[in-house]
This record gives C-alpha cells, sequence and structure tokens, in this order.
C-alpha cells in the first residue's frame, strides 16, 4: 500500500506505524487525507495481525519537533452542521476504536506535543510511554476552541487516569510533560527521546506495574455512583466558579461524561459524537477558534519588510528602574538576556530589584521557579548608574518619567553610548513617539514598545511604529516580544495607541453614567455580566485613577470632545484616592490588595438619586463608543486590521475571548442595528461622544463587516 | 623561550563585608561571575572572545565543585570557554593572575579572566571524625539489630562541629593557628602592641579617605544583597570611621591571651568578596580594540618556614625584584596584604633593614617604602581579606591607585598560610 503522510514498516513482527512522513512542517495535524490513510492503514495492520503476521504495533513520529498537535482545526472550522460534526467525530472513533480492539500489544512512543487527536490516538492504545524531552507536552486541549474531544478522549481519559484527573486534564484543557504525565498513569514510561523506539519494543512484551493496595482502594473509591456524582457535583462547581458561566464547552463536557459514566462504548461514543456536532459549530466555539487563528497569525511578523535577516535581540539594557522598568528587568532575565539596568542613583536602582524579586519570589512560592533560577536570573540584572557596557547590549527599552524633554535627552545621551545596531525602544503609554524620534541621530533604530502594568501578567505589548522606523527595528522588536513570551500588536503612532485610545471612551461613559445617576453596582455587574474580567471601576483602581486621568486628558487635547473627561476622576485623586495601588479607589483593598467593598467616600460623590437602568442599555452605552473609537482606528490606520484591534483588546483588557473580540462581536450583533443606536444616544445622550465614525457608517450603508476587509 | 606581552584590561571587585554580615546570601559564584559580565560589556568583547576562567578559591560549599568554570556559566559567558580553580591559600587570586599570566606570555591564549572568590560566610561546617564514622557505619548496617547497634556508639560530643574555617587558617604543618605566626614575628622583631594598632588605626583611617573621595567607586561594582537579592550594595563594610588608636588599645590579645600583642582589632577580619582582572594579549588588544590599563610584568611565589608565614612578602617581592630585574626604588606604589599588623611591620623592617633580610637569606637591602606610597588607600585590616580573592584584590587596587597617579610601577604583595609568599609587579599604562 502507498502511502503519503503516515509511514509502515514491518520489522521482526513488529509494525512501526509513524506519523510525520514526508512531512515539511513542524506540527503534525490530523487533516482528511492523514485521516483516511489512516483508516486504510489500520485495517491492513489489524488483518497481518490477524494472520499473524504482526505481533505488535508501534505508533511514533518521524518529526523531533511534533507527535500529533491535534486535529486540523482548519477542517473543523469548515463543518456547518450539527450532523456534519458528529459524523466527523464518529469517523475518527471508528479509525480509534479499531486501535484499541487490535488482538495483538499497541504503544504509542510520544515525542513532542501530543495533543487533542494525537492524545486520544495514544489513549486507544495499550501503552503510552512518552519522551523526556522540554518539548513534549500531553493534553487534551479542545475546551480551549469551545469543544469537546470527539474522538474518544472523554471515554478513555478517565479509565487510564481516573475521574477526577481526567476531570482537571480535560476541563481546563491543562497540558502536561512526560515526568508528570508518567506519575499520573497517563504514561506507562519516560525515556530520552533516542531510547523511545526501542524502549517501545521492549512495552509490547511488558506487563504493566500490579496495582498496589493503595491504588486499588482508591479506584474503588472513586468508582460507585455516589462519589462519581460527587465528583461531578464538585466539578460543576469549579467551572461554573472559574468561567462565571460564560463558557459552554466545559458544562457539554460535563453533562457528557457524567451522562454515559456507565454506558458502553458504542453509545458512549455516539453520545460525544453528538456533543462534538452541537459545540463545534457554536458561536462560542467558532469565536475561541477565531481567536486561536489570531494567535497564530500573531506569532509570525507581518509588518514591513525588512532588508536582511532579523533575530530576535540577545542582550537587553532597561532605562528607569521604576515598576515599568523594573518589570521590564525581569522580563528580560527571564529570558536570559542579562539585562543592564539603569537609573540615577541607587534608591531608584533597589526599587527595580524589588519589583523583578518580587515577581521570582512568587514563582518560587508557587513552585514555578526554583530557587536556583531565582538567583541566577535576578543576579543576572545589572544594576548601574552609568552607561558602562551599553556597547554590548542591541535592545534598550526607556522606562523613566512620562516627560517628553527628559526622555528626549536621555536619548541623546544615550546615543552617544549605544553601537549603531542597538534598537531602542520607549515604554510609553501616553506622549507621541513620533515627537521622541526627534531626539535619535538615527531615528530608524527605534520604536515604541507600550507594556502594561504588570509586566509579568499582562499578555499584551504594542510596538508604535513612526514614519522614520526601519522595518529590521520593528520586526527585532516583534521578535523580542514573542521571546518575551508576550503577545505583539504593531500599531502606528497615535493618542493612547491601541488599547488606551479604545478604553478611555469605555472609562469615560462608565463614569458619565454614574453621574446619570446609575447605581455603581449596576454598572460593574452589566460589564461582568457581559464577560469582562472586572467592571469599571474595578478597573480604573487597577489601572490607577491618576494614570487614567492622565491619559484620558491627553487623549482629550487631540482627540477633543468625544472623549471629554467627567471631573469624576479629578475629584477622586484630589481626595488621594489612587486606586489599588494605595489601597482606595472606587473600591477599598486590604494590605494583599483583595478587594474589601464600595469606598463610601467616592459613593457620596454620586448623584443621590438613583435612576434604574437595563442591563443591555448600560452594555450599549459603554461599549458602542468602544465600537465606535476602534472604526476611527482603522480609518486612521492605527490598526491595519480588526484582528489586531481584536487581539490588541482580548490580551490588554480582557475583552472576553468567548465573544471573539470586539469587532468580532459588533459584525454579529450587525454593524446597521449599531450605528443605529449609535445614532439614536448621539439624539438622547451626548451629541459629541456619540458622534457616528464615518467609517463605521460606511460599513454599514453598504451592509459590509469588519472582517469583511 | 620569549614571552608576550600580558595586559591587565581592567580589573574589577566586589564591595567586601565581614563574614557573616551584608553578602553571607550572596551565593559564591555570583561573588565573580557579575564582575566578569560587567568588564565585558564595558570592554564591549562578545561572550564567545573568551579563551579561560581561572579562578581562585579556598573553600566554597560542596555545591560548587570548580568554581571557576561554574563562574564562567554564570556569567553568561560561551559554553565553550573552559574554566577551572585554583587553590593557592591566601595568594589564590594571585596564582590565578600568575597562571593566567604564563597563558598568554607563552602564547597559548589570548583572553583570560584571572580573580578569586571567596564566601567565608558559606564555609561549610564538617562533621567530627566520630560522627562521619557513625554515619558510615549506619549504613552499612543491615539488619535492625546492626542498626540499632551502630546507633548505639553514639556519643554527644561527637556531634560537635569542625568549622572548617578554623582548620584552615591552623598551619598543618607546624600546627599553629595563622595569628599565632604573627605573634613569633612580633616578638622575634620587637614589634610593639602600640605600633600594630598604631598601624590598623591607619588602615583604616586611609581607606575611610578612600572612600570619601570616591577612590574606591573605580573599582567596586556594586551588586544586589540579601535573601531577597533587592538591595544594593556598592561599597565595603568594614572601615571604621570611629577607629582610634586608644580604641584598638583597649582589645584584649586574641591568640596569645596573656602574653600577646596580637587582637582582632589589629588583624583582618575573615571577609567575603571577589575580584577580576581581565587579561589580554597584544593580539587580543588590537583586534578587539581595547584600551589596557596595565601590564603585568612578572610575579614570583616563595616559601618559608609555616610559622613564619607573615614574612612571606620579602622573599616573594626579593624574587620578584630580581626577575625583572627592578629596584624598590622604581615601585611608585606598594600594596602589602594586611593580614596581621605585625607581620606587614616585620615585612617593611625586612625591606629596610639588612639584619633582618639577612635572617631570611636575602642579601639586597630594598630599602624603606615612603609611607605615602604604601598601602595609600589602607589594607586588610579594614577591607577584610577574603582568603581566595585578596591575591587578585591588591592587583586590582594597585593598577587604580597607579592610574590615579600617573605612575609606572607598583608591587603587590602578600604572605600565604602554610609559608609563602606571593608578588606581582605591574606597569601603569595610563598616562
Amino acid at each position: 500500500m502507498e502511502t503519503k503522510r503516515i509511514s509502515l514498516e514491518i520489522k521482526e513482527n513488529i509494525a512501526y506505524v509513524g506519523f510525520g512522513y514526508n512531512s515539511t512542517k513542524s506540527m503534525t495535524t490530523l487533516d482528511e487525507e492523514t485521516l483516511k490513510e489512516a483508516k486504510e492503514l489500520i485495517e491492513n495492520v489489524k488483518n497481518k495481525a490477524k494472520a499473524k503476521e504482526v505481533h505488535g504495533v508501534i505508533f511514533f513520529s518521524h518529526l523531533d519537533s511534533c507527535f500529533i498537535a491535534g486535529a486540523d482545526i482548519n477542517l473543523i472550522s469548515t463543518l456547518k452542521t450539527e450532523s456534519e460534526g458528529a459524523y466527523g467525530a464518529e469517523q475518527g472513533q471508528i479509525i480509534y476504536n479499531e486501535i484499541e480492539d487490535l488482538p495483538v500489544p499497541t504503544v504509542a512512543c510520544v515525542h513532542g506535543p501530543c495533543l487533542g487527536g494525537g492524545m486520544e490516538l495514544a489513549l486507544s492504545c495499550k501503552k503510552i510511554i512518552c519522551s523526556d524531552a522540554k518539548n513534549t507536552v500531553l493534553g487534551l486541549p479542545e475546551v480551549k476552541l469551545g469543544l469537546i474531544p470527539g474522538f474518544g478522549g472523554t471515554y478513555r481519559m478517565p479509565k487510564r487516569v481516573g475521574l477526577p484527573a481526567a476531570l482537571d486534564l480535560i476541563l481546563a484543557g491543562k497540558t502536561v510533560n512526560g515526568k508528570k504525565a508518567k506519575k499520573m498513569g497517563l504514561a506507562d514510561g519516560v525515556y530520552p527521546k533516542e531510547r523511545l523506539l526501542g524502549m517501545g519494543k521492549a512495552w509490547l512484551n511488558k506487563n504493566k506495574k500490579k496495582q498496589s493496595l493503595k491504588e486499588s482502594l482508591s479506584d474503588v473509591a472513586v468508582d460507585n455512583f455516589i462519589t462519581r456524582k460527587i465528583i461531578f457535583q464538585k466539578a460543576r462547581e469549579s467551572v461554573l466558579k472559574l468561567t462565571k458561566g460564560f463558557y459552554q464547552a466545559p458544562l457539554k463536557i460535563l453533562d457528557t461524561m457524567e451522562a454515559g459514566a456507565s454506558k458502553s462504548r458504542t453509545s458512549y461514543m455516539a453520545m460525544e459524537a453528538q456533543a462534538f456536532g452541537e459545540l463545534c459549530i457554536s458561536e462560542q466555539s467558532k469565536n475561541l477558534q477565531h481567536i486561536f487563528f489570531l494567535m497564530e497569525g500573531a506569532k509570525k511578523y507581518n509588518g514591513p519588510k525588512s532588508e536582511k535577516a532579523v533575530s530576535a535581540p540577545s542582550r537587553g539594557a532597561v532605562l528607569g528602574a521604576g515598576t515599568m522598568g523594573g518589570g521590564i528587568a525581569w522580563l528580560m532575565s527571564n529570558v536570559n538576556m542579562y539585562p543592564i539596568m539603569k537609573d540615577i542613583n541607587n534608591d531608584a536602582l533597589e526599587l527595580g530589584l524589588k519589583q523583578s524579586s518580587a515577581i521570582y519570589r512568587n514563582g518560587v512560592k508557587k513552585r514555578k521557579v526554583s530557587f536556583e533560577d531565582f538567583e541566577q536570573k535576578q543576579r543576572s540584572i545589572t544594576p548601574t548608574t552609568s552607561y558602562e557596557g551599553f556597547k554590548n547590549v542591541d535592545m534598550v527599552i526607556e522606562a523613566i518619567v512620562e516627560n517628553l524633554d527628559i526622555k528626549k535627552k536621555v536619548f541623546a545621551d544615550l546615543e552617544k553610548h549605544i553601537t549603531d545596531d542597538c534598537i531602542v525602544a520607549s515604554n510609553t503609554s501616553s506622549l507621541k513617539v513620533t515627537d521622541m524620534a526627534q531626539a535619535f541621530e538615527r531615528p530608524e533604530r527605534f520604536a515604541g514598545l507600550h507594556f502594561f502594568n504588570p509586566v509579568n501578567k499582562m499578555p499584551l505589548v504594542e510596538i508604535v511604529a513612526h514614519d522614520k522606523v526601519a522595518p529590521e527595528t520593528l520586526e527585532a522588536l516583534y521578535k523580542f516580544v514573542l521571546k518575551a513570551k508576550k503577545t505583539p500588536v504593531l500599531c502606528k503612532d497615535g493618542p493612547g495607541f491601541i488599547v488606551n485610545r479604545i478604553l478611555i471612551p469605555y472609562l469615560n461613559e462608565a463614569s458619565y453614567l454614574l453621574m446619570e445617576g446609575v447605581p455603581p453596582q449596576d454598572v460593574e455587574e452589566a460589564c461582568l455580566n457581559f464577560g469582562m474580567p472586572m467592571g469599571p471601576g474595578r478597573l480604573l483602581d487597577e489601572v490607577g485613577l491618576d494614570v487614567a486621568a492622565k491619559v484620558g486628558k491627553i487623549l482629550y487635547d487631540s482627540l477633543g470632545e468625544r472623549v471629554k473627561p467627567i471631573d469624576l476622576s479629578d475629584k477622586i485623586t484630589e481626595m488621594g484616592f489612587l486606586g489599588k495601588k494605595n489601597g482606595k479607589g472606587f473600591f477599598l483593598y486590604d494590605e494583599k490588595g483583595k478587594e474589601t467593598g464600595p469606598n463610601q467616600d467616592v459613593m457620596n460623590l454620586l448623584p443621590k438619586k438613583k435612576v434604574h437602568m437595563d442591563e443591555i442599555e448600560i452594555q450599549k452605552r459603554v461599549f458602542l463608543p468602544m465600537i465606535n473609537e476602534a472604526s476611527m482606528i482603522l480609518d486612521e490606520g492605527i490598526a491595519s486590521t480588526p484582528a489586531e484591534i481584536d487581539l490588541a483588546l482580548i490580551f490588554g483588557i480582557g475583552f472576553p475571548p468567548f465573544r471573539g473580540g470586539l469587532l468580532r462581536y459588533a459584525d454579529s450583533e450587525g454593524l446597521e442595528r449599531i450605528t443605529k443606536t449609535i445614532e439614536e444616544y448621539a439624539q438622547k445622550v451626548d451629541a459629541q461622544r456619540y458622534a457616528l465614525s464615518s467609517y463605521l457608517k460606511n460599513l454599514a450603508d453598504n451592509k459590509k463587516k469588519f472582517y469583511d476587509l | 623561550m620569549s614571552l608576550r606581552p600580558v595586559y591587565i584590561v581592567d580589573g574589577r571587585r566586589s564591595p567586601q563585608a565581614k563574614a557573616g554580615s551584608v553578602l553571607k546570601d550572596v551565593g559564591v559564584p555570583y561573588l565573580g561571575s557579575y564582575l566578569i559580565r560587567a568588564i565585558l560589556d564595558e570592554q564591549g568583547i562578545a561572550n564567545d572572545q573568551v579563551d579561560e576562567v581561572i579562578m581562585g578559591n579556598t573553600g566554597a560549599p560542596p555545591k560548587y565543585p570548580n568554581i571557576g568554570r561554574v563562574i564562567a556559566l554564570m556569567a553568561g559567558l560561551h559554553k565553550r570557554t573552559s574554566g577551572y580553580t585554583v587553590h593557592r591559600n591566601c595568594a589564590s587570586g594571585m596564582e590565578a593572575l600568575a597562571q593566567g599570566y604564563l597563558k598568554i606570555a607563552s602564547g597559548r591564549s589570548d583572553v583570560i579572566f584571572a580573580g578569586g572568590v571567596e564566601s567565608m560566610s558559606q564555609m561549610p561546617l564538617i562533621y567530627s571524625k566520630e560522627m562521619t564514622e557513625l554515619f558510615v557505619n549506619i549504613m552499612k548496617a543491615r539488619s535492625v539489630g546492626d542498626k540499632l547497634k551502630a546507633i548505639s556508639a553514639f556519643r554527644p560530643p561527637f556531634l560537635s562541629p569542625i568549622i572548617a574555617i578554623e582548620q584552615g587558617l591552623t598551619d598543618p604543618f607546624c600546627g599553629m593557628n595563622m595569628g599565632l605566626t604573627a605573634e613569633v614575628l612580633a616578638r622575634e622583631f620587637g614589634i610593639t602592641r602600640e605600633q600594630q594598632d598604631e598601624f590598623a588605626n591607619r588602615s583604616h583611617s586611609h581607606a575611610i579617605k578612600a572612600h570619601k573621595e570616591g577612590k574606591w567607586d573605580e573599582e567596586i561594582l556594586g551588586l544586589a544583597i540579601g535573601d531577597k537579592m533587592d538591595k544594593f550594595l556598592t561599597h565595603d563594610v568594614g572601615p571604621r570611621e570611629d577607629s582610634s588608636v586608644a580604641g584598638l588599645g583597649k582589645m584584649r590579645p586574641y591568640f596569645e591571651k596573656e602574653s600577646g600583642t596580637v587582637t582582632v582589632g589589629n588583624s583582618c577580619p575573615i571577609t567575603d568578596g571577589g575580584s577580576m582582572c581581565l587579561l589580554a594579549s597584544e593580539e587580543a588588544v588590537k583586534k578587539h580594540n581595547l584600551n589596557p590599563i596595565a601590564r603585568m610584568v612578572d610575579y614570583h611565589f616563595h616559601g618559608l618556614e609555616p610559622e613564619r608565614m607573615g614574612m612571606g612578602p620579602l622573599l616573594a617581592s626579593d624574587g620578584a625584584l630580581k626577575r625583572t630585574n627592578l629596584t624598590m626604588k622604581e615601585m611608585d606604589v606598594v600594596e602589602i596584604n594586611e593580614a596581621f599588623a605585625a607581620q606587614v611591620l616585620a615585612v617593611r623592617k625586612g625591606f629596610a633593614e639588612k639584619a633582618v633580610a639577612e635572617r631570611f637569606g636575602i642579601e639586597t637591602v630594598h630599602g624603606e617604602i615612603p609611607d605615602e606610597n604604601f598601602n595609600p588607600n589602607g589594607g586588610g585590616i579594614a577591607l577584610g581579606h577574603p582568603v581566595g580573592s585578596s591575591g587578585c584584590r591588591i592587583v586590582v587596587t594597585l593598577m587604580h591607585e597607579l592610574k590615579r597617579r600617573k605612575a609606572k610601577y607598583g608591587l603587590a604583595s602578600l604572605c600565604i598560610g602554610g609559608g609563602q609568599g606571593g608578588a606581582t609587579i605591574i606597569e601603569n599604562l595610563i598616562k
């Protein structure tokens, strides 16, 4: 039999089935053709096994980079109906059942990512062994795409690792490395990758270790009707708590697994396929798949083309050792860039060291970082008050005080101490990158690089271009952000770049609502119920009321009445309430930063007379100005695609992923409806703040969507 | 064989602090690795251009075997950079320089980091011989009965630990503590308690003066300290501004309790610290466009009676001067490591007085060293003596002083526990 995607070789009566055969990609996915080949190939192996020509089967991958990364998502995204989805799942199930039913020993030798459909294939084998390599990860991450594992994963995983561990893996879409897989019983052995095939052969005839008394007891304890009920109940509670009920997939998975718990394989599989069919065409899953594609897209630099090959900077320096500077020094040290951290005196440097140390120590406390790693990486930061050593860095990030004149002076000075190849970025959040570029003799080496606070937690980084920037600079910064395991978004210079520009109208409008007499808890809840990770009041407290007011003013200065700030923030700031950082803002916070309730002093500033507003109305009032502003950003070319804006808001402010992003959400709601409402609000609420973007109007008039562009 | 010139491109050191104080949490390799990185960066040399790292160290915890290699890796040097550790007791740092010198001079290497690190805070405690045997017996025992039998041999005194540092400071050959060897010199060469205290006081006042004038800033690189590694230390913790001869006079002799003269106050404290020099050949200087501060002219090591080890600098300096055909008069600055005031004063006597020199088999009277040229910024009594580092530290301090003075030659020398002396002569190139 001639195969293209999967190899079959029979040596000494052992069938070796190799994935990633003839592959030019680094990741193997189960596309239509591979599945078709797999089906025929297994049929063939089965016949040989029956004829006693084959005594055992070993599944492996030809690639060093991947076992099987899962089903092809492009394939899933083409599914149109429930029955089409269910049918697709059944086709996979049939193949995997065949593997499970092979009358000879089977071993999956896993090296590299083994996820989703790949994991399910391995689960169909009698034994799984895996490599101890860093890139070997096992798991069923389907839930992250709003799906249920559809090739029998929810059936076989509990059988292998027990119900509690299986739920843990499936509901959170968690992945585990080889060592962990062995420990939890998912894998039978872990070996160096070079020994994997040899050990696979040995495992064909090896018996599993006999269960210890403890293990059999715990099996009995878990595997009965009552405990199962309790486990499912607990799992459901924790899912609801974590997802606030916004996500259907984990609940659907729970339903399926619970209802099918005592069913036969055939009827269980039918239920799983049915659930897959329902989920795969759901709006939510489509949205999550959309985000998956956005994220995949963001892994590659897509900006202006560089003339030469550009690699990520290898040594970094940071100017300014404040909260952001210290955080950036931490980030660089964490990816082995041995950063130099410069500030004007030792006290300032200590602040930066504290910042970085605190992040590392938190990791040590959570056992995510070893003390030795902390020591080595923290000590890889060189604190200094001079430019000594700047000759040896290829990237400098400035994070000093937000003052254009001071920054320009520092840049002019800096340029004397760095080599021509060194790129420079400013972590400004409010100044114009174009203005700063003027301080440089070589402005092409400079760009904006906007990190969000706190650096270690916020995944987004905006890379801000200006007219004179070289593509090489943008590409190097892009690669640095990826290397630092963050999500980069390219944009052009403009007030507030992407995220703050869209965020301010939202926060503004929430404040206006409060002054209209809408109860604060109603506003917070309306936003939470929309899926935002926190309400606008909480968000303002996180950002810092003074910072928000400052950014708000800068936007007002350049964008005018549309984003006119309300004086509420000023009043609150004047009273000394800066938000979470000093424990008092809209809410009060204890020493650990935990919210303890609303701040009555702030509540007293609001109108005594409360008005009731429907939740949907509140949501429209705060989210429509965002959509309107986003249209203007597209119009001005600050962001070049709706995808960039959606990605930026999901990772920048936690815009609910299940909605697929702000503009995808707008598309799904219908742009005509949206423009109509904005125009209504312009009449009813405020003509300036709801001045409709001509760009948005055009789209609506032409019956187009953002994503049609 | 003709030797190539060897350049000291730069030399830096860590702040020094009494063992058990502010530097106690700094893992030993980190007293050196950051110096390498800072020097490398300042010189603009890539991390794969270093041939070797040679580190002096006498007592690192077992966690860091061959600390020279550990430091090379921690510094972020290319993994193919070789590294090793040398131990010549108090002169380990100078031995590192000496080996670097030979390798470059002979044409084997071009770029070498040589220095020393010592965390006397982290020197291990060792179980007594009896306790170690007990552990071995327990491990050997197979049955429960045998185990119990082995355990029953335990006696509480087994638990009293041997302090590695204390053992290290006692000569294994003559059985004398280093402090006692200083007492020998004080007795034999008539060095009084007052002279020792005055010299100790001088060390403090000179070190404090240098600190106030910002001189140390040129050689010290700050580092993060504390168990959280979030404090920044940029100066020595040791020199005392309130030091006085009267105050020192109140201290009781430490080693020879009743009739002695050597006190904790007129000896160097046990100390944590690191120091580092970048050595380069002429080719490397050209290739990387470097501007070396000094040239390492030569070095010399010499042995003598262990019980008079403090006189080591006399013999080593004599040897180094003879080897280089230079005279003491030509030395613009002389740094003698201050292990004990008595020992340094005896060495100075040996340079100036024929009878003392002859006592150690030296024919040349090298001549008195003018006080302003001798340890002009104080020394080990005020700054401390991190054993593995001091041999390099005094060269670092010397080169920066010569540079400030725009002077020519300098001599750095120190005594070595076990009965040796080491000396290095350098030439300042910054005019």
